[in-house]
């Protein structure tokens, strides 16, 4: 399989996958991943593998096959009508050849599909693409087979990509006309080294003078190449009946080969070999065109740029569980303390005489400050005010348990939102879960009363 | 995968509960099903890893981890782990901790955090911007710096209006960590990738090759996302210029032809959005596309359209155009077969059979009676203004975003304004090339070209 044929194969797998849904490929991607390589040396792997399996392949090496018996069929058929210009130019040799005609003849198709050509080349959006559609039309006729439905397009649109149809159709067509143009000049040279012929030129209307000049305007070029041109005597005296000298027959059948070497064959060799060099620099350049939305979508199966790892420490069956409890000591007097407070949040609030204020618990050490003064002196009642717009980590919850086991009975004061601001509701949903589990009870306003009294 | 290659940058995403860890890793790795995000906080209670890789190399593990909660006291339990007279540094006294029972019971999440940290090269430590900054994160800080690991902020939520940015970039100062990256998980600037992983390269100076080499496959993977949806947008959009429904010229049938027409061009746009976000790597509910305004049709008139005639190598005006598409009738169509018939030979031989063959059956139609339907310019504008405002969207979504896009008609009528692209009228001219209509010819060179063109334009 040469390059071109992969890419090929790849670009019928994906418009495949385009117009009929995806393949199973699972096995193809393991594969085209487990063989490494940058993305598009995956993406055609995946591809052949898949063509593969689907006779894709086989079906391509069909394809190619009847393409090169087709070029042969081709070939033949330009070598026969080489020679049959060649035979329709010279005549049966019993009559003189007539140069114009016989010119006519080995040069005139040859020219106006030259030029057609040519114009095509330059105009290439809007015709140059007719040959092509033209075989497009005859595969989708010829295709017997679903699967192989989408190669000719494929390779169309592969091609179209880099504008290289053009280039190919080109060699073709310039190689053909190169065999016929050079089976045309075999048979004639084979032609003249074996008969007499006698060259004349006709005319009715136009003057001697005309076919002077113009004779020696068509062979100035092979005459650079050292094919002699008839001379102004021969031209004339050709024009009444075919010179029987040697010389002059020499000259104009020298001239005619010069002629037929210089217009048909020389353009149509060059021409093939541009078209052969601008095809082959082409087909190296030939890549897939990864912003295709075929494509975009494979990279995450075949190169993906994450993947899992997997839980590499697995979660606990249950995560360490805070409990509270009541003080059992001798407790006296009602304490409001507040837990991780803003700074733009005033407190404490207005608090009566019988109620102390124990600040804001925010640090380590006024933390352990509290804890150790609580657990001297226990208050009978404690109030915990918090910020429902913290998240209940088990940090807090831990501290209001203990804070909680150190009073003989405690109420939590779930602080409203600063005005202009919202609560997140499902925030707010954590807390009321996490403080029922702490079997601790909460509201939203101050418990101030029952601070105060020991009842609402 | 030879020996030589180097090992894959570790990092340990850590943080306080519910700041977005998981949330920062679905939008680097691009995952939306990555871990579980939700708003309990402890959410996260295991350690799992994800993989960066380019070109099949991995470059990045990051591995997130269960939300450290409970570090004051974890703190003060580790001073307590030295005994007198001894002097333990960070890794030391962590591997003691680690050692001991505590790490199996009260913190055995912040065990998890900290072997984790301790087995990777740096850490990412997440920050709610819209917290206070309170005492329980500096000694979390203090706790995770013990690791002894490079640690980046990340300051996450920093889109909402009410982060207090400043007082964080204090505090982390005061900490030693002067380096920090604004990175929302949800909705990520375009460069804060880059920005983040060039931080990291700062502190991490042996990973700066892979860490480039990362973000230049990003943004190369960006750009060719951005081409691709530009190619589904436009071929949606041809594939709705080139749509035509015939239909008889009855009250009845016409409305019920609008209906379908309608129907198949919105089932073809939610086509297009499910492969955006496919694209995107987003999931099919993350967005979907509102009814469409009620469309006219246009009517018949495209038999005129300049498009087509100039397949038929005659050029019209635009004026003689506009008149036809008013309805000026009869003398123009049979102008149109006289003109068509002149120019007959020289569209066969541009190979333009089909095309001949196409208008032949439409004026057939015509003739019968028939009308045909195609979709309004306005629409089409619509649709093109729509996909476009959706693909901004995914742009700019990270992959921890839970709400959903909703696609919808702008309000202001500007998109009503304004010429088409030259490729959409082309389209016109072309039934074969819309998936809508029956026999199409999806693989033409030309459609390929002009969606070629379209998306550029995009």
């Amino acid at each position: 399989m040469t390059e071109l044929n992969n890419l090929w194969l790849t670009e019928t797998i994906r418009l495949r996958e385009e117009h009929a849904g995806p393949l199973e490929d699972l096995e193809a991607n393991r594969l085209a991943r487990s063989a490494g390589g940058d993305l598009p040396a995956r993406i055609q792997r995946r591809a052949l593998w898949l063509a593969e399996r689907d006779g894709l392949s086989e079906a391509l090496k069909h394809w190619l096959q009847g393409a090169r018996l087709a070029l042969i069929v081709l070939a033949v058929l330009a070598v026969v009508s080489g020679t049959g210009l060649a035979f329709a130019a010279m005549g049966d040799g019993l009559h003189p050849v007539n140069v114009f005609w016989a010119l006519g003849s080995l040069l005139g198709i040859n020219l106006i599909l030259l030029l057609s050509w040519a114009l095509g080349l330059v105009f290439a959006g809007e015709h140059g693409a007719s040959l092509g559609r033209l075989w497009l039309w005859l595969s989708e006729k010829l295709a017997r087979d679903a699967k192989a439905a989408q190669l000719a397009p494929a390779l169309l649109l592969l091609l179209q990509r880099q504008k290289l149809n053009r280039w190919a159709i080109g060699v073709v067509a310039n190689g053909l006309w190169l065999l016929a143009m050079l089976s045309a000049l075999v048979i004639l040279l084979t032609l003249m080294a074996t008969r007499r012929y006698g060259f004349v030129w006709e005319t009715t209307i136009l003057s001697a003078d005309t076919f002077i000049a113009m004779t020696q305007a068509l062979g100035a070029l092979p005459a650079l190449l050292g094919f002699s041109v008839p001379t102004e005597q021969m031209i004339r005296a050709s024009g009444d009946a075919a010179l029987n000298i040697e010389s002059a027959r020499q000259a104009w059948a020298a001239w005619l080969v010069g002629v037929l070497l210089v217009y048909g064959v020389v353009p149509r060799l060059l021409l093939a070999v541009f078209c052969l060099w601008r095809w082959k620099t082409g087909k190296s350049a030939l890549r897939l065109d990864l912003n295709l939305p075929g494509y975009a979508q494979l990279r995450e199966r075949l190169m993906p740029t994450s993947e899992r790892l997997g839980v590499s420490d697995a979660a606990p069956a249950q995560l360490h569980r805070v409990e509270s409890g009541v003080s059992e000591q001798q407790s006296d007097g009602a304490l409001l303390v507040a837990i991780e407070l803003d700074d733009d949040r005033p407190w404490p609030p207005q608090l009566p005489k019988s109620v102390s204020n124990a600040g804001i618990l925010d640090s380590r050490e006024s933390r352990h400050k509290l804890l150790e003064q609580l657990s001297r002196f226990p208050p009978a009642r404690l109030a915990i005010a918090c910020d429902p717009r913290r998240s209940p980590d088990r940090g807090s919850l831990a501290l209001i348990a203990e804070l909680a086991r150190s009073a003989s009975a405690t109420r939590i004061w779930l602080l409203q939102a600063p005005p202009g601001k919202a609560l997140d509701a499902e925030r707010l949903g954590d807390w009321h879960v996490a403080l029922q589990q702490l079997e601790l009870p909460f509201a939203d306003c101050a418990p101030m009363n029952w601070l105060e009294t020991g009842h609402d | 995968m030879t020996d030589t290659r180097k090992q894959p940058l570790k990092l340990a995403v850590v943080g306080h509960t519910n700041v977005g860890k998981t949330s920062l890793l679905r939008t680097l790795t691009r995952d939306v099903g990555f871990g579980e995000v939700s708003h309990r906080p402890s959410t996260t209670r295991h350690v799992e890893g994800a993989r960066l890789s380019v070109d099949g190399e991995p470059l990045l593990d990051l591995y997130d981890t269960p939300g450290l909660e409970d570090a004051i006291a974890l703190l003060d339990y580790l001073e307590r782990l030295e005994r007198p007279g001894e002097r333990l540094d960070g890794p030391a006294r962590l591997a003691r901790f680690l050692e001991g029972s505590e790490a199996r019971q009260r913190f055995e999440q912040e065990a998890k955090v900290l072997r984790q940290l301790l087995a990777s090269d740096a850490g990412l430590y997440v920050i709610d911007a819209r917290e206070p900054v309170l005492a329980k994160y500096r000694d979390e800080l203090e706790v995770l710096a013990s690791c002894g690991k490079p640690l980046l902020p990340v300051l996450n939520f920093v889109s909402s209006t009410n982060h207090r940015e400043p007082a964080w970039r204090e505090a982390l100062a005061r900490l030693g960590l002067h380096a920090l990256v604004r990175f929302d998980s949800v909705a990520p600037p375009e460069d804060g990738e880059r920005r983040l992983y060039e931080s990291l390269a700062l502190l991490l100076e042996h990973a700066r090759p892979q860490l480039e080499r990362l973000i230049a496959d990003q943004q190369a993977q960006r750009l060719a996302r951005q081409q691709s949806a530009a190619r589904l947008i436009a071929e949606l959009l041809i594939d709705c210029a080139a749509c035509r429904r015939s239909v008889v010229s009855e009250a009845e049938q016409e409305q019920q032809a609008i209906n379908e027409l309608r129907k198949a061009v919105r089932q073809r746009e939610q086509r297009c959005v499910e492969a955006l976000l496919k694209l995107y790597a987003f999931r099919p509910q993350d967005a979907a596309a509102s009814d469409l305004p009620l469309l006219d049709g246009r009517w018949g008139d495209d038999l005129f359209n300049p498009e087509t005639l100039k397949q038929l190598g005659v050029r019209v005006g635009g004026g003689i155009a506009a008149g036809a598409a008013a309805g000026a009738g009869v003398d123009l169509l049979v102008g149109g077969i006289t003109l068509g018939a002149a120019a007959l030979a020289g569209a066969i031989a541009g190979g333009a059979l089909q095309t001949v063959r196409s208008y032949g059956s439409r004026l057939l139609g015509k003739i019968k009676g028939q009308r045909e339907l195609t979709v309004d310019d306005n629409v089409l504008r619509l649709l093109a203004l729509r996909q476009r405002q959706l693909l901004q969207a995914l742009d700019a979504r990270g992959h921890a975003a839970m709400d959903s896009i909703q696609v919808a008609t702008p309000q202001d009528k500007t998109w009503r304004e304004g010429t088409l692209p030259e490729a959409l009228n082309k389209a016109r001219a072309h039934p074969q090339w819309s998936s809508l209509n029956a026999h199409p010819k999806l693989n033409q060179a030309e459609r390929q070209e002009q969606i070629e063109e379209l998306a550029q334009q995009l």
